[in-house]
């Protein structure tokens, strides 16, 4: 079919070579109309050549932004976490907290539900040629809840706030080799430069709704936000009670214009299960988040519409590659093959879950390179490489924590294991134990032979990549050691165009495919529930919940 | 007599705060045993290092284990419980809001629980051996084994969800008046009635049985006295005697010790307080809330011992002893 180029032709004359290079990519069909958006999103390609391509290629099947349609002037009420502790975006670091900033709170960028990232306080973003300085200009006329105007000094200071190792910054895992403090500069008032530790292609996710803790406040923060509660979102606050619950009214001055809820109530809870009853007995509107153990009958439930985003949620079952049993990479692949993903997916998830590939690339995520095939369950094979090691079997103890449905996945893997002659005990710690210190030597976690962790949603599988696996890693429970590893890992990170990712992330998965240091069984979808007849509540799989357009009609 | 009593309450009074003292050092102790550290729980496991040692700083809980307990102890001695790590803010206001909330409850079983199973094990005793007794020491003896999570979740659905005659969630909307505080304290208090229904009328019996069998009870009858008035003047007072002591033993659990109840009616009580405090290594806020049960329970055993006396007034030497 004969494509209308030259409507675009002339606009493409005005990108730089980072941007051409994903036009053609799309343009050759060697990506998907949604990894193309995804992928535009993050290099800050939008506007006209994004109408232009619309316009050559038919409309896109998603809107940018959610419209609001409901009824306006509802009480939305939501049940979610209790927030562990003081509400600072400084140091937040749980469901329930980081949901309570973000009431109020806005990011630069908003990561939405499929990966593409939306403007929020900055209007347009872009990488200079190899990725290492992001520009973003600014949202001009955003107002924060105290009156004042937002500006480039206050981008400046959150940043550098939350990238200051003396603050107990909770971001200071994800700036780590990224952004250091000092290196977020003001251009001019309404545009703020991030000149980056190295060269870093998908840098946007960084200082997106995805770091939870990179809200803009206020310059002058003093540290005393559970007293201001100065954001600029949609929503100002009306009453918090530690513990207890919190209320949001309206913020009239909102730059993203109406605003439909009349009022927002978020109800604390320590656990799922009166949750759930509170929104079958009409108590509340929206459980933020659930998981399927303890909501399976939700899921059935006529009266219950359930919003299922496809996320990088999982779980990594670490095989230590330093010490017996599993120092032999042939052992570990054994062990891998053991598992029947399917049918895991199915009983832990009722299929609500992506099928893992033994690496953080999860199928979310655009730079995944699917050409890689996926592993099976395959007794014969796994036996073959257990009798080429010369091995009959061994007991070993599986640590892991009392969460979710980790222990019963740690079955399942104990089942699983029999069948090579591994007979695994099953040690299940409170998730405090398990973590311990958290540093090496302290901590069941990273000093196990066999573990199984919990790990969140994130944007990009760069973190993913990095900490758990790398030499040197400070998640790195595995203890895997492997130069080309590492190497792979440095070139995808400062990679700025989808198909060089994705090349490089083939040979990574291949890689760790081969090394099997830690086991990716699944990747399961963030589910949140709502009474029929909510509309306009959009989560994010980071436990967040934006309110702006929702009705409870 | 009366210098009896004064002597008595003192002595009870300071042997009741060395007994706090005690309690304060066993609780510091164990927080020390327990894995990990405040920052890290506040920050999650992935935090990165340098932000927890920050954090730990900040909140001073890097220094001494001593020196820690000793700026805590001295803060008490001033009337100031300290600043909760977690939340950053004075931890009396959390305690005191917690402990309202669980003595409403508490007194709401109680006035169920108490007239119910008191009247119930009298009545068992009095009929001993026939089938109006069997029933009622069964019934007690089956509801009591029925863990709190599963009379909960009956009551939720029954009256809740299906029904929808009583709130799902115990804690009241803002402003509500005492018939409405009521009304959500009914379903948690059930489960609590469930459980101690059984307890305290089998005490209950087996006290009007041993009252009944006694000897001044067999005096009283041949002296002729009216059957219902040498139960009401002889055995009763007798009977109820260990009844009041095991009903002072349950307040500590009724008022500390209901986490399962507090979590499934969403109430924040002073039981689920304790236990996030632990979880967070929440150190203030830990003492705090354990040695204001520890209190509660003394001050209703000193209650009950007290009430005793009144039951019968041959006690009352004892005290002075």
């Amino acid at each position: 079919m004969q494509r209308p180029y030259s409507l675009i032709d002339p606009l493409r004359r005005q990108l730089g070579p980072i941007e051409n290079h994903l036009v053609d990519e799309f343009l050759a069909g060697r990506l998907s109309r949604r990894f193309f958006l995804r992928r535009a999103s993050v290099i800050g390609l939008g506007g006209p050549v994004l109408g232009a391509i619309a316009a050559a290629f038919g409309p896109w099947s998603a809107p940018l932004v959610q419209a609001a349609t409901g009824k306006p002037g509802t009480t939305i009420r939501v049940g979610t976490t209790v927030p562990a502790g003081a509400i600072d975006p400084v140091t937040v670091g749980d469901t329930g907290g980081l949901l309570m900033l973000q009431q109020v709170g806005e990011f630069l960028v908003f990561d939405q539900q499929d990966l593409r990232l939306a403007p929020m306080l900055a209007t347009s973003w872009k990488p200079n040629q190899d990725g290492s300085v992001w520009t973003f200009t600014l949202r001009q006329g955003v107002k924060f809840h105290s009156g004042k105007t937002l500006t480039a000094d206050d981008v400046v200071a959150t940043i550098d706030r939350l990238a200051d190792p003396k603050n107990a910054s909770n971001a200071l895992s994800v700036f780590k080799g990224v952004l250091s403090k000092g290196n977020t500069r003001k251009i001019d008032d309404h545009t703020v430069a991030f000149h980056l530790d190295a060269p870093n292609g998908n840098f946007p996710y960084h200082i997106s709704s995805d770091n939870y803790n990179a809200i803009i406040l206020p310059a002058d923060y003093q540290g005393d936000f559970e007293k201001t509660w100065d954001g600029t979102g949609p929503f100002r606050i009306e009453k918090y009670t530690p513990k207890v619950g919190a209320s949001f009214v309206p913020n009239p001055d909102w730059w993203g214009g109406r605003v439909l809820p009349a009022r927002t109530e978020f109800s604390f809870y320590t656990d799922q299960q009166p949750q759930v009853l509170a929104l079958q007995g009409g108590q509340i509107d929206i459980v933020s988040q659930i998981v399927v153990q303890g909501a399976q009958g939700l899921l059935g439930d006529p009266d219950i519409s359930i919003i299922k985003i496809e996320a990088a949620t999982h779980r990594q079952v670490h095989m230590r590659c330093d010490i017996p049993p599993f120092n032999d990479k042939r052992i570990r692949r054994a062990m891998a093959l053991t598992l029947d993903r399917p049918a895991i997916v199915t009983g832990l998830f009722r299929g609500l879950s992506d099928l893992g590939n033994d690496s953080p690339f999860a199928p979310v995520y655009p730079s995944t390179n699917k050409s890689v095939a996926q592993r099976r369950e395959n007794i014969a094979e796994a036996k073959a490489l257990m009798a080429a090691v010369g091995s009959k079997g061994f007991s070993v103890t599986l640590t892991t924590e009392q969460y979710q449905e980790m222990p019963d996945y740690a079955v399942l893997i104990q089942n699983a294991a029999k069948e090579i002659g591994i007979e695994v005990r099953l040690k299940i710690e409170p998730q405090d134990a398990y973590y311990g210190s958290a540093v090496f030597g302290k901590s069941d976690w990273l000093d196990s032979p066999f573990g199984m962790t919990d790990y969140g949603h994130r944007g990009t599988p760069d973190v993913l990549l990095a900490a758990p696996l790398m030499s040197g890693g400070s998640w790195n429970a595995a203890h895997f050691r492997n130069p080309a590893y590492d190497k792979l890992v440095a070139e995808f990170v400062a990679a700025v165009d989808l198909s060089s990712q994705r090349a490089i992330a083939g040979k990574i998965e291949t890689l760790l495919l081969e090394e099997t240091p830690i086991i990716f069984a699944y990747f399961y979808d963030f589910l949140t529930a709502t009474r029929k007849g909510v509309t306009g509540a959009e989560p994010t799989a980071i436990a967040q919940l934006f309110l702006q357009s929702a009705s409870a009609g | 007599m009366r210098s009896g009593w004064g002597a008595w309450f003192a002595r009870r009074i300071s042997l009741s705060l060395l007994t706090l003292f005690l309690l304060s050092l066993v609780v510091f102790a164990g927080g020390q045993l327990l894995p990990g550290n405040v920052g890290r729980t506040i920050l999650g496991p992935l935090a990165d290092a340098r932000a927890v040692a920050a954090l730990n700083h900040q909140l001073g809980v890097d220094r001494p284990a001593i020196v820690q307990y000793l700026g805590w102890i001295g803060g008490l001695l001033h009337g100031n419980m300290g600043e909760s790590l977690e939340f950053r803010s004075p931890v009396a206001p959390f305690i005191g809001a917690a402990l309202v909330k669980s003595l409403k409850l508490a007194a709401v079983a109680f006035m169920i629980v108490v007239p119910l199973s008191i009247g119930g094990g009298v009545v068992a005793a009095l009929k001993a051996g026939t089938a109006i007794d069997r029933t009622i020491s069964l019934a007690g003896l089956s509801l009591t084994i029925i863990p709190e999570f599963v009379s909960s979740i009956v009551v939720i659905l029954l009256f809740g969800i299906w029904l929808r005659i009583l709130p799902i969630s115990a804690s009241w909307p803002e402003g509500a008046g005492p018939l409405d505080q009521l009304r959500h304290l009914i379903p948690p208090a059930i489960p609590l009635v469930v459980i101690q229904f059984g307890y305290i009328a089998r005490m209950a019996r087996a006290g009007t049985i041993e009252a009944l069998e006694a000897d001044y009870t067999r005096t009283a009858i041949l002296k002729g006295l009216p059957r219902a008035l040498v139960v009401q003047r002889h055995v009763l007072r007798n009977a109820l005697l260990p009844t009041i002591t095991v009903i002072a033993t349950q307040t500590a659990y009724l008022v500390g010790g209901l986490v399962v109840v507090e979590t499934l009616f969403r109430y924040q009580g002073i039981g689920s307080l304790i236990l996030t405090a632990a979880r967070g290594k929440d150190f203030p806020m830990l003492e705090g809330g354990i040695l204001t049960v520890g209190a509660v329970y003394i001050g209703a055993t000193l209650i009950a011992d007290a009430l005793a006396v009144l039951v019968n007034p041959r006690l009352a030497p004892e005290m002075t002893g």
